[in-house]
This record gives C-alpha cells, structure tokens and sequence, in this order.
C-alpha cells in the first residue's frame, strides 16, 4: 500500500521539479525586506557580498596563496651536503654476483621484521609475475660508487636467468632511487614507461613518513607497475624459467647437461627418496622371499608303477653316452650312439 | 627305450632286448652279480681334488633336498677296455647299495653319473620312477654342460654343472606333471602286447557280434 504512494510522490516530485520556475523577487517584496532589515539566504546566494565591504575583504584574502616560510640554512646545508660512499666492505655483497634473495640489504639498514615483511612482498610479487623485482637498499645519504653504472650492473648480472627489474633504492629519500631492467626486457619497454614506473612508485612514498613504509609503498606500486608492463609484453616474451619463490644463483660457467641431470637426480631424490626407498625395499624383500621360496622348493613327482624290463629290478632307463676325447668336436658330435657288438667287433 | 647293449629301440615290458636278447643276467655275467656296497660320491678314478669334493657333495645335497624322493650319484674309475660304460652304469644303478641314501629311497629313484676317465666318456642312468619323466635327451644336455669342464680336466665343475642342470629340467617336468598328469601317465603306460591286442580285437568282434544287426532286426 505504501510503495505506490511513494511512487507516485517521487514521481510528481520529479514533475514538479522540471517544470517550476525557480523563484523571482516580485515588485517591491525585496524593498520591503530590506526595509525590514533582514532578507533569508542573502549571505549564501552571495546577494549581498557588494553591500559588505569587510565581508568582501575578508573573503578575498582567504583565497590569497599562504605564504610559505623560506628555507632555513639549516635545510640547505642538509640538501648540498655531500653524500658517503657505500662503505667497501658492502660492495662485494651488493654487486659481485647475482642476488639469491629479492631484496639486498647487507649493511641491514631494515630491521628483522621489516626486512621480513619486505623480502616476503618481494616473494609473492616474484611468485605471481613473470618480472622479479630485485631492491638493493641504501642509507639515506649513500652513493653508489661511481664505478657502477646500473645499466652495465644489470647487463652483467641479469642477462640470464628470469627477466627482472632491479631498483637502488635510498631509505629515507625514494626520489633518489634508480631502476634498470634486465636485456631481456629493456629494450621491450619504452624508457617513457620505465620512467612513468619509478615516478608512480616514488609518488607513493610520498604519503609516508616512515622510511619502511615508504619502500613498502614504493615496492607495492612498482610491482603493480611491473604486472601492467607484463601486460602488454604479454605474448612477446616468455620468462626463461617457471615461477619460484627463491631465486637460485645464476652459474657463472654455462650449465653442462651431466650438472642439470644431477642436479634433477638429486631433486627427485630428495622429493621421492623416501617413498622410492621403502618401495625398493618392500620389492627387494619380496624378491629375496621368493628366491627363497623357489630354493627351498621341493618337488616330487608321481610314483607309477613301472614294469621292468631286462630282468633289472631298479632301473632301466639308460641315457645318453658322450665322449669327451676331443676338444675340437662339439659335444653333439662326440655323443656315443655305437652299439656295444660294434664297438668290441 | 634303448638297450644299453646295441642301443636299439624296446618297448617298456620288454624281458630281454628283442634284438640283442639282452638281460641284466648279461650285465651280471661281465661285472658279478653281488651288491656292490658304494657311497653317493664315489671317485674310484681319484678326477676329484679333494677341495672339489665339498662342492661336488653340496651339490648332490641340495639336489636331494630339492627332489626329497630322488638321489643323485656320482661314480668315477677305469672301465678297462672291454666294458662298455652304458651296460655298466645300468648294472651299477641295478646292483648298487648306496650306503649314504636313506633306505626308504629306493635305487627306482635314483640317477647315476658314470665317468670313464680312461676312454672319455660318461652316461647316465636313472631308475624306473623317472621314466616318465627323463628321456635321452635330457640325459644329452646336461652332459653337454659338463663336457667343456671336462674336456679341461675340471670333473669336479662339470659334475656340478650337469647336477645344476638336470635338477632344472627335474623342476620343469615337476610342473608340467603337476599340471598336466595325464600326459607322464600316458607315456609311462605299458604298450599292449601281441596276446592282448588279439583278445582285445576278439572281444571286439564278439561284442558286435552279439549285438544284432540292423538287418537282422529289420527281418524279425
């Protein structure tokens, strides 16, 4: 019962606000309330902003941009300071060989937990995306030795193996960081985009004060970026190797097929080892149990009752005769078949 | 069937070889007519080495255990130049007394190795039990087995291989006979001689004849 009469209010409503006028000051009603002194909605409708110079001042300088104080020398002197070189003992550890985790932390800039929670993003992303995205963290006010070009870095590294991105991010200012892209997808992905990525990414860590969430952020958006850019590589190129979790150290020497096989050996081994073995062993024992069987084994044959022959009461059954004189005939030639009358004639 | 003197064909009752008139009274005449008291190896010729003795043994044991109604022997020496080895093997497996067989085992089932180390030969005999079972054959191929050990002078291998050999074709006969008896029963059956097959043929005609032919009861 209700629902129609709603209907019907909603639906002379909409009538009724299409169709009427929006209300106009008749002759002299306005007048007549300014001369009450008091006229409803003026301040809102803006009616009578022009009678209210104060208002009006007051209004046009809120809207005047807000004066920001100038840098101290202080913010200065922090911006040119000089920044510090990787310390040498690290470098090995960043830039010798190919990464076995995601993310490269050896200086341990990230606390435990944080570095957990980081490599383990890295993990999925890695999981799930056919590009493994690789972080080397550095301190805030670190440089990287000017020897190492990223480009060449990743060329070095990177040329074999699952298509990455690799990223130098500095902890506490993102907008310093770099990324390059390992051959196989960098000359795949327009530099345009590679840019669009890391300025997304670094927009990110704009919204956070902490510097690990800052690179949680960052590694966030830059996977979402890195899904887009498989996208639309998707059909061009096949990652060399399927999906894992860890990533296994690339061999500097190309890999032998004897290494894969065992390698694979020792992969089936370890996952089938155990069942394999108790199923060898249960087969062994049942084999040994049978040789066992058949050697204790006993036959027996039916004793029919036999007439002699010859006058002999045990036997008469007289096999072959063979010769064994020569050792140049075969046995089948010296085989002895010569009735005894010939052989004494 | 063969007769161990002129190596011709008879049948399974035959008193005496039907060609050569055979007998073992024959045997009886040329090698003595007394039990010979032997062992189941028994190395009169001296072929064996005395480390060789223990395998050849072994064998010969586990033959027996495998066949507990069987024994396997094994006898070596100097037959002279006028005996001849398959008469004297069938004489010996007749006559022996092999006095480390247990006594419920008859010489019916035993088989005899005879080696002449003297004219190179060797045969073997087997008693009536085995008759179904063993034929020339089989006898051949497993001394075909020992011939290259004994060519060489190892009588002690070849002995072992021809055990391990025949025990095989033992086996196989064992099955085939637990399978299919009436195949051994068969040829073990004596063949019918010339007074039955008449009295059967007379029966015959007498059965027919008694019944009445259909003409006969047509002129009823």
């Amino acid at each position: 019962m209700k629902l129609p009469l709603l209907l019907l209010a909603v639906f002379t409503g909409s009538l009724l606000a299409e169709e009427m006028p929006l209300p106009r000051w008749l002759d002299g009603e306005r007048e007549q309330a300014i001369k009450d002194g008091w006229i409803a909605g003026d301040q809102i409708l803006n009616h009578g902003l022009a009678a209210d110079p104060e208002l009006e001042m007051s209004l046009l300088d809120s809207l005047k941009p807000v004066d920001v104080a100038p840098p101290t020398p202080e913010d200065l002197a922090e911006s040119d300071a000089p920044l510090d070189p990787v310390p040498n003992e690290f470098l090995d550890a960043y830039f010798e060989n190919r990464p076995t985790q995601f993310l490269i932390d050896p200086q341990g800039l990230l606390n435990a937990d944080e570095s957990a929670s980081q490599l383990g993003f890295l993990k999925y992303h890695a999981g799930d995306s056919a590009i493994d995205l690789f972080v080397y963290v550095f301190g805030k006010i670190q440089e990287i030795p000017s020897e190492v070009r990223s480009e060449e870095f990743v060329e070095r590294l990177f040329s074999t193996g699952r298509p990455a991105a690799v990223v130098f991010y500095y902890l506490g200012d993102p907008q310093r960081s770099e990324m390059a892209l390992s051959p196989e997808l960098s000359g795949k992905i327009a530099l345009p985009e590679q840019r669009r990525a890391m300025e997304s990414s670094v927009l990110k860590t704009m919204a956070k004060d902490d510097p690990a969430a800052q690179l949680k952020a960052f590694t966030m958006q830059m996977s979402i970026r890195l899904y887009w850019m498989e996208r639309t590589l998707e059909g061009n190129f096949t990652p060399a190797t399927p999906a894992v979790a860890e990533v296994s150290p690339v061999p500097e020497k190309p890999v032998s097929a004897r290494v894969v096989l065992e390698e694979n050996v020792v992969k089936f081994l370890k996952d089938w080892g155990p069942v394999a073995g108790c199923v060898l062993f249960v087969a062994i024992g049942v084999l040994v149990l049978a040789i066992h069987w058949r050697r204790r084994a006993q036959f027996v044959f039916a004793d029919l009752d036999a007439e002699p022959r010859l006058g002999a009461s045990h036997a008469a059954g007289v096999g072959a005769v063979i010769s064994f004189a020569s050792a140049n005939l075969p046995p089948a030639r010296q085989r002895d078949q010569m009735p005894d009358y010939l052989r004494r004639a | 069937m063969k007769c161990p003197r002129c190596v011709q064909q008879i049948h399974r009752a035959a008193e005496s070889c039907p060609h050569c008139g055979f007998t073992l009274a024959d045997a009886d005449f040329a090698f003595g007519a007394e039990e010979v008291r032997l062992r189941r190896l028994t190395d009169a010729a001296g072929l064996i080495r005395r480390g060789d003795r223990a395998r050849v043994e072994a064998a010969l044991a586990k033959f027996s255990r495998s066949f507990p109604q069987l024994f396997f022997a094994v006898y070596t020496g100097s037959l002279g130049e006028v005996a001849n080895i398959r008469q004297f093997g069938f004489w010996l497996l007749n006559r022996g007394a092999f006095e480390d067989v247990p006594v419920e085992i008859p010489n019916e089932a035993g088989i005899l190795l005879t080696i002449d180390p003297e004219s190179k030969a060797a045969t073997i005999t087997f008693g009536y039990l085995l008759d179904p079972y063993l034929d020339q054959a089989d006898t051949f191929l497993s001394l075909s087995r020992a011939h290259a050990h004994w060519l060489e002078g190892k009588y002690a291998d070849g002995i072992v291989r021809l055990v391990d050999h025949l025990a095989g074709v033992l086996k196989k006969r064992s099955r085939q006979a637990r399978r299919d008896p009436e195949r051994f029963e068969k040829k073990h059956q004596p063949a019918a001689s010339k007074r039955d097959l008449i009295k059967k043929i007379r029966s015959g005609h007498q059965t027919s004849n008694s019944r009445p032919s259909k003409s006969q009861e047509v002129a009823r």
